[in-house]
């Protein structure tokens, strides 16, 4: 009874009459929705022809890449052409597309960047799982919670950090939470080999002392960070971040120094197959045996094969304080001793 | 005057008859949501069929699989004149995602019977449909057997 009241209802108001009368669909029902995802439309100026839509598309008609023909001024534009008769509206095309502006457009899903940490700056910060030891100081004294225990692992939770540095201050493990600089680390690789070559030139130009130092004896120097200072800066104009990396390599940095004096060679050629990178090689002509620094490896095989004492090795290890010295000691390496002895 | 009235009459009973030649059912579901009170199909004098017989046109859906190559001609024989077949969605036209290699798809339909319209799209909107079929519906099945005169 009450379902028929709902009909009587219903009948009578207006609305319905009006509609009865003149049933016709609204126009909206037609058109498009804002966000509906329409086929792609080509940019064709911004197109490198790299072919990612063309790899990413399901339907094997939809893309061709096409090229015009030369023309006198100008190489043809090479671009996606799409056809609708094969393509299905997905959006991949779009979504792969690396140029920007994108070459293709479709929908919006391929507007949406990844979120990104907003403050600017030069560290990020992360935990080394090896040397860990969960004392969890950094996640008590982190003032968002970024730290968080992920499979009973710490870790830095990047979109909520904010590079305040304190997990580093609290921290009771040397080296557990770093600060790494993340975004050069190309220019940081060049930096260590500005660092160490200029060392390793340095006590090699002190060839007097080398060969003359005992066999327990100790050389001391203080090498001058100023003089690559300059290059050093060229490579990574911030001052701050080349100085550390500078630190904590030199810090960390033993090299094995080889010294060659060539007035003591006898030309046995004896090194020459030792050596595993074949760096060593006999110059027939001007009857010398000559050593390619650039391919040696410091293995020391040299040294422990010559019997004529032409090839001294040494170790050297920095230390670098006050951003300025870098202290030097070198000693000889005690690896030939007992054969000496004999 | 013969012609004028008989176009005006199949102006307002468009009788369509949807075909299936082996697609993944997707286009179909959109000609099914014409005919819903949203769409409202009828309102503009197209009717469904699912009868060749009693068709002016036929909506083909789906990449002609290997079993529809004689039934589609078989079906399109069997529709009265004036007559004519509307490819709805890619699969008809291109073969779509189905038309990979190795694949055992006969696509395009045209191959098989005259296609008058084609809607792109998978699957086209139903709106996408409405509009094509009305637009092409009318002076295709009037300017069909004409041609002489």
């Amino acid at each position: 009874m009450s379902s028929l009241m709902w009909y009587i209802y219903d009948f009578a108001r207006k609305a319905w009459t009006d509609a009865f009368a003149n049933a016709k669909t609204e126009h909206e029902i037609v058109e498009k929705p804002e966000r509906f995802r329409d086929f792609p439309k080509v940019n064709k100026e911004y197109c490198i022809g790299c072919g990612a839509c063309t790899v990413s598309c399901p339907s094997p008609n939809a893309i061709k890449i096409v090229r015009e023909k030369d023309s006198e001024e100008s190489e043809g534009m090479t671009y996606p052409v799409i056809n609708p008769g094969a393509c299905i509206r997905c959006g991949f095309c779009a979504e792969v597309c690396p140029t920007d502006p994108k070459t293709l457009e479709c929908g919006l899903n391929h507007l949406i960047l990844p979120e990104f940490n907003i403050i600017p700056s030069k560290r990020q910060y992360i935990v080394d799982d090896y040397l860990c030891i969960k004392c969890k100081k950094c996640m008590k004294k982190c003032p968002v919670d970024a730290i968080e225990l992920v499979n009973d692992k710490l870790h830095v939770n990047q979109l909520k950090c904010i590079s305040c540095g304190e997990c580093l201050e609290v921290c009771p493990v040397n080296g557990a939470m770093k600060g790494v600089f993340v975004e050069n680390l190309q220019d940081q690789k060049d930096l260590i080999l500005l660092t160490v070559n200029y060392l390793e030139e340095y006590i090699n130009s002190k060839e007097d002392d080398l060969r003359s130092l005992e066999q327990d004896g100790l050389l001391q120097y203080d090498v001058p960070l100023s003089e690559i200072w300059d290059e050093a800066l060229k490579i990574i104009p911030d001052e701050e971040i080349s100085l550390e990396i500078i630190t904590n390599a030199v810090n960390r940095l033993k090299i094995r120094i080889i010294d060659w004096d060539e007035s003591k060679c006898e030309k046995c050629q004896l090194c020459v197959p030792e050596c595993p990178t074949g760096c060593i090689t006999f110059d027939e002509d001007k009857d010398t045996i000559v050593r390619d620094k650039d391919k040696c490896l410091r293995c020391s095989i040299c040294y422990q094969t010559c019997p004529f004492s032409v090839i001294k090795y040494f170790i050297a290890k920095f230390s670098l304080e006050d951003g300025k010295m870098i202290h030097t000691t070198v000693k000889s390496s005690n690896l030939n001793e007992n054969i000496v002895m004999e | 005057m013969l012609n004028a009235i008989k176009d005006a009459v199949r102006k307002s009973s468009i009788h369509v008859c949807i075909v299936n030649c082996g697609g993944c059912n997707g286009c179909d579901v959109e000609c099914v949501a014409l005919l819903s009170p949203r769409y409202d199909l009828e309102q503009y004098g197209i009717y469904v069929h699912n009868n060749p017989r009693e068709a002016d046109v036929l909506l083909l859906t789906g990449a002609v699989t290997e079993q529809w190559v004689d039934n589609l001609k078989r079906i399109y024989d069997k529709a009265p004149e004036p007559k004519i077949a509307v490819a709805v969605g890619n699969c008809p036209q291109s073969g779509d995602v189905f038309n990979q290699e190795g694949g055992h798809v006969h696509a395009p339909a045209s191959d098989f019977i005259p296609v008058a319209a084609a809607i792109p799209g998978c699957p086209p909107r139903p709106s996408e449909i409405l509009e094509a079929i009305l637009a092409v519906g009318p002076q295709a099945i009037a300017d069909r057997g004409r041609e002489q005169e």
